[in-house]
């Protein structure tokens, strides 16, 4: 038990690692050799997100309302998840994807890496550095550093979600784009209900 | 031995054949180019791209990029 578990830890690492170096290579092996197991250390850190999400929210220690932040923001985040592998199968499906939903959904999870780095970061320096920003020359140089991440990580995030689908469903550049042209107005619809219902203000997709 | 790597040979071969060749017609070098950056390391391309976009939403907007993010920073 405890062998696998260092397997998984060490399979988990060395995709992470391998998803910045080399991301083709990498989900052509998460795609053929990736373990369900390896969603266990992804959510732990998605957990740990959520954990440091709910205190900043708060910003009290009350156990009873940090608890249910936690519980509010984890089923938002399952239910966000379980959506989006759901509509990028259907949707996939309908255009000729082959593949397995698991296999999907595997490759689906190591996209939210860039999600949920971007998050804790976001969170975090909402502690050190609080809103709103001046038009200062230090407020305008963080201004232009938190853009330039905020890019990075959402380019990254699109050449993930590219390799998810090209490598567990099969398709094309052609196809993958009418995916993404049908999954993301849904998405974008979703991620209004959720912020009408104060949950995430941008969709932890 | 020699059987061991035909074997991982072929294996190789089957694992980058699974999937079909991707070709956007006579856009088809271009894309090739593009896909090759983005293979190994792809960072380096994204901060460089980023840079053009950032410095681009300056041009346009100027000192009030701030408020986008202060609105990005309640964003979580």
């Amino acid at each position: 038990m405890s062998d696998q578990a260092v397997i998984v830890l060490y399979s988990f690492t060395r995709n992470i690692i391998g998803l910045v170096i080399r991301p083709y290579e990498t989900y052509r092996r998460i795609v053929n050799h990736g373990s369900r197991w390896e969603l266990v250390p992804l959510s732990i850190i998605i957990g740990s997100y959520l954990g440091i999400a709910s205190l900043v929210k708060v910003a009290a220690f009350r156990p009873y309302i940090l608890t249910k932040q936690f519980v509010v923001l984890g089923i938002a985040v399952v239910i966000t998840y379980g959506l989006v592998v759901g509509l990028l199968w259907m949707v996939g499906k309908i255009v000729g994807g082959k593949g397995e939903v698991k296999i999907l959904a595997l490759g689906w999870a190591y996209t939210l890496i860039p999600t949920t780095f971007w998050f804790l970061a976001t969170s975090l320096l909402y502690m050190l550095l609080p809103p709103p920003r001046t038009t200062h020359p230090l407020g305008i140089i963080f201004s232009v550093l938190f853009l330039l991440f905020s890019s990075v990580l959402f380019f990254w995030k699109i050449i993930l979600s590219y390799l998810t689908l090209r490598f567990s469903m099969r398709l094309d550049l052609f196809r993958i784009s009418i995916v993404f042209c049908i999954v993301i107005p849904i998405v974008a619809l979703y991620s209004i209900w959720m912020y009408r219902l104060g949950i995430f203000k941008i969709p932890f997709v | 031995m020699k059987k061991n790597n035909r074997q991982a040979f072929l294996n190789r071969w089957k694992e980058t054949t699974d999937i079909p060749v991707q070709t956007v017609g006579p856009f088809t070098p271009y894309y090739k180019e593009v896909t090759k950056q983005l293979k190994v390391m792809p960072i380096p391309v994204l901060i460089t791209v980023s840079i053009i976009i950032v410095g681009f939403l300056i041009y346009v907007f100027g000192s009030s990029i701030t408020k986008v993010v202060s609105l990005l920073q309640r964003g979580f």
